[in-house]
């Protein structure tokens, strides 16, 4: 296998989708024939409220140079509330990762609807550009020798 | 302060005599003069060996779990910070405000290596908020002291230095658990970390494993913190945790508009609810 170098390193990010909401997006944007940047790893969850905070922590420690968490706009949860619960918890998250001295910009978070194909391919290509300006995440992240 | 020892130790004698408690928790003596333990009173006997001075230093309220499923009640004496930690735990559903016998005592402050101890340096209710019965007054409540003074410090640093300063200290961690063990929002039936088959956290005591302990540890407690400094006091590795702490207590203050946590038995905190008009930033 090739070697990853400053060459030819891809960012490699870790989103979770929700069922309800953007991956039915991401379907729709395939099915719209849309091109987005293939560096994303689509993860479905029941609902934004699925996703631990601990989830986070684990994708930097896999190796992952970013992580995303997407769901239903507020209001639009299928279960009516979770991702209000999702909306507080990472407020919260997102600072603490800051604090704890993960760049800005290495943890999003996105609402994007079954509709929104366009807003998730814009949110992919924006996403991924970041992360690339960001370069490889090093942080918090297990040695090499584990992959 | 002797008054107040002397007071306690009369009335925990006389409520074990008339059996309204099955067991009082206090401090007790220990081969250092300035040094005190966790003591349990079981007899009207035992009362005579509690000791109350300035160097008081546990919180004693997470041995009340140990009460949790007896059929009595059982006595403690709360400062300020124990106050809100049996609050805290009454309003997780781990204690029954009925089989607790309060005896608030004011407290001033208690002494670490002859200065005021760090975890008192920041304290904003010196005065039990909740209590059966008072020993002593009321003392001055210190006025708004820098609690988040460390935090913003830290906050100010470029994100590698913040990196690097956890990183370090993390890397000091010996994971022997005992933040956890002394804090009383920490007070799961099992705790994460020892849920070794889900594999949430890492058994390797290695700096980064630490510290996605040290994080998660910190995220748990982040909206019930009461800020006791029990964690920082017992690590035997002296790892700043309450400036962990301190910057979740300081965002969910800022963020949820949040009361300090255990100022009442309330169960409702800041992740537990949500606010429809909450901060939108993922738009
Ligand atoms: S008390 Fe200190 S050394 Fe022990 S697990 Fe907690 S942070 Fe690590
Ligand atoms: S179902 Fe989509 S966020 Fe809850």
């Amino acid at each position: 296998m090739a070697r990853i170098d400053a060459e030819n390193w891809e960012p490699k990010i870790l989103a979770f989708c929700c069922n309800w909401c953007t991956y039915t997006g991401a379907d729709l944007a395939g099915l719209n024939r849309m091109k987005y940047p293939d560096n994303i790893r689509i993860v479905r969850v029941p609902c934004s409220g699925r996703v631990n905070p601990q989830f986070i922590l684990r994708g930097f420690q896999k190796g992952y140079d970013g992580v995303l968490v997407c769901g239903c706009h507020p209001g639009d949860c299928h279960y009516t509330s979770g991702n209000y619960f999702t909306r507080r918890r990472f407020l919260l998250m997102k600072r603490l990762l800051e604090y704890a001295g993960i760049e800005t910009g290495r943890f999003q978070a996105r609402w994007i609807s079954g509709a929104e194909a366009a807003k998730f391919r814009d949110t992919v290509l924006k996403v991924t550009e970041e992360i690339r300006a960001l370069g490889p995440n090093h942080r918090m992240k297990e040695a090499d020798d584990h992959e | 302060m002797s008054d107040v020892q002397n007071t306690l130790r009369d009335r925990v004698r006389s409520l074990l005599a008339e059996g309204k408690i099955s067991c009082f928790i206090g401090w007790g003596p220990t081969r250092f003069k300035d040094r005190t333990i966790p003591k349990f009173a079981n007899k009207p006997e035992d009362a005579g060996e509690l000791v109350y001075n300035e160097h008081c230093l546990s919180n004693l309220a997470k041995y009340a779990l140990d009460f949790q499923f007896s059929a009595e009640v059982a006595g403690i004496a709360v400062r300020g910070c124990e106050s809100r930690a049996i609050n805290r735990l009454i309003a997780d559903g781990r204690l029954t405000r009925s089989k607790l016998y309060l005896v608030g005592i004011p407290c001033e402050g208690m002494l670490e290596n002859g200065s005021t101890a760090e975890k008192c340096a920041f304290c904003r209710h010196r005065n039990p908020v909740v209590y059966d019965e008072l020993i002593g007054e009321p003392v001055a409540e210190q006025e708004n002291p820098p609690r988040f003074e460390q935090v913003l410090e830290l906050e100010s640093a470029s994100s590698e230095d913040r990196y690097d300063f956890w990183q370090r200290e993390f890397a000091k961690c010996i994971r022997c658990y005992a933040c956890r063990n002394a804090c009383p929002a920490c007070n799961c039936m099992e705790c994460y970390t020892e849920q070794y088959r889900t594999g949430w956290q890492g058994k390797q005591a290695n700096t980064l494993e630490n510290s996605v302990f040290g994080f998660t540890r910190a995220y748990h407690i982040g909206d019930r913190c009461i800020e006791c400094g029990e964690c920082e006091r017992v690590c035997p590795m002296g790892i700043p945790l309450m400036k962990l702490n301190r910057k979740l207590v300081k965002d969910v203050e800022s963020l949820f508009g949040s009361e300090e946590s255990g100022l009442s038995d309330d169960a409702s905190h800041a992740l537990g609810c949500y606010d429809k008009e909450d901060l939108e930033e993922f738009m």
